[in-house]
């Protein structure tokens, strides 16, 4: 397993940066939005009916949106908390807090591919 | 006193001849000094997960039609919600701004034949691109734009 990990460090570490780097970008509106200013009333429900959200999350550039706030997060915090496993508790059980972790983010992701192309 | 570390955590990949001293964790290691900040970086982690899970819920909700829709929307009224979007978007602006710090720093000296741009030219595109996606997604996702 610690082999394999290795093997795809290059691919891990180019969706944790991208996590990073892109997630942030777009979590930062989406958030805002969807987490708070929609909720609280202060954005009126009918922005985010269901038929607007689908004519927006439908189109090209919608679905690769969605399933970048989707997908990128996911690897960005399955990274990031497994380093954190390794700071607190050591290396020795990282093969299996790293499979686990990076396994959700993968499950998570085909899950977020499946779901914008089925919109 | 700095607690000992998982010897294993820094350890090389095959022992060595020359004896080494066991790393150690450095004193201010968690919380304290600049390990603070590294420490609430790496626990950003946990925010993105549970942001891009609750995302990918909104997208098979979106998949599986308006009653779905609905409902999923509904349920981030919840106060729980409320607050874990609070400290997101907390979480959310404290990666970028470590990032953006970071980012022009790890630059390589040389991209090719070009040197990168200069640190300030990075970071005030990073900020720019930031600002104006941001700007541009809260003006479509709240109805102001399409």
């Amino acid at each position: 397993m610690k082999r394999l990990l290795l093997r795809l460090e290059p691919i891990i570490w180019l969706l944790f940066g991208q996590g990073i780097l892109i997630g942030t970008i777009l979590l930062t509106g989406w958030v805002l939005v969807v987490g708070l200013l929609v909720p609280l009333g202060v954005v009126p429900a009918e922005a985010l009916g269901y038929e607007r959200a689908h004519r927006l999350g439908a189109n090209p550039i919608g679905r690769l949106v969605l399933l970048a706030i989707a997908a990128l997060p996911l690897w960005k915090g399955a990274h990031h908390l497994r380093s954190l496993a390794i700071d607190f508790g050591g290396a020795h059980r990282d093969a299996l807090v790293a499979s686990a972790l990076y396994g959700i983010a993968a499950v998570g992701s085909l899950l977020a591919i499946a779901a914008v192309l089925s919109l | 006193m700095a607690r000992a570390a998982d010897p294993r955590a820094m350890g090389a990949s095959r022992p060595g001849r020359t004896r080494t001293a066991p790393p150690r964790m450095p004193p201010e290691f968690p919380f304290a000094g600049r390990y603070r900040a590294y420490t609430l970086f790496d626990a950003t982690g946990l925010v993105y997960l549970l942001l891009g899970l609750l995302a990918l819920r909104l997208a098979r909700a979106l998949a599986a039609g308006p009653e779905a829709w609905e409902a999923a929307m509904a349920s981030f009224r919840h106060p729980l919600y409320l607050a874990f979007h609070a400290l997101a978007l907390v979480s959310v602006i404290f990666v970028g701004v470590r990032f953006f710090s970071l980012f022009p720093k790890a630059q390589p000296p040389k991209i090719g034949p070009l040197a990168p741009p200069p640190a300030p030219l990075i970071k005030a595109g990073l900020y720019a691109a930031w600002i104006g996606v941001s700007a541009a997604l809260v003006a479509i996702l709240a109805g102001g734009v399409f």
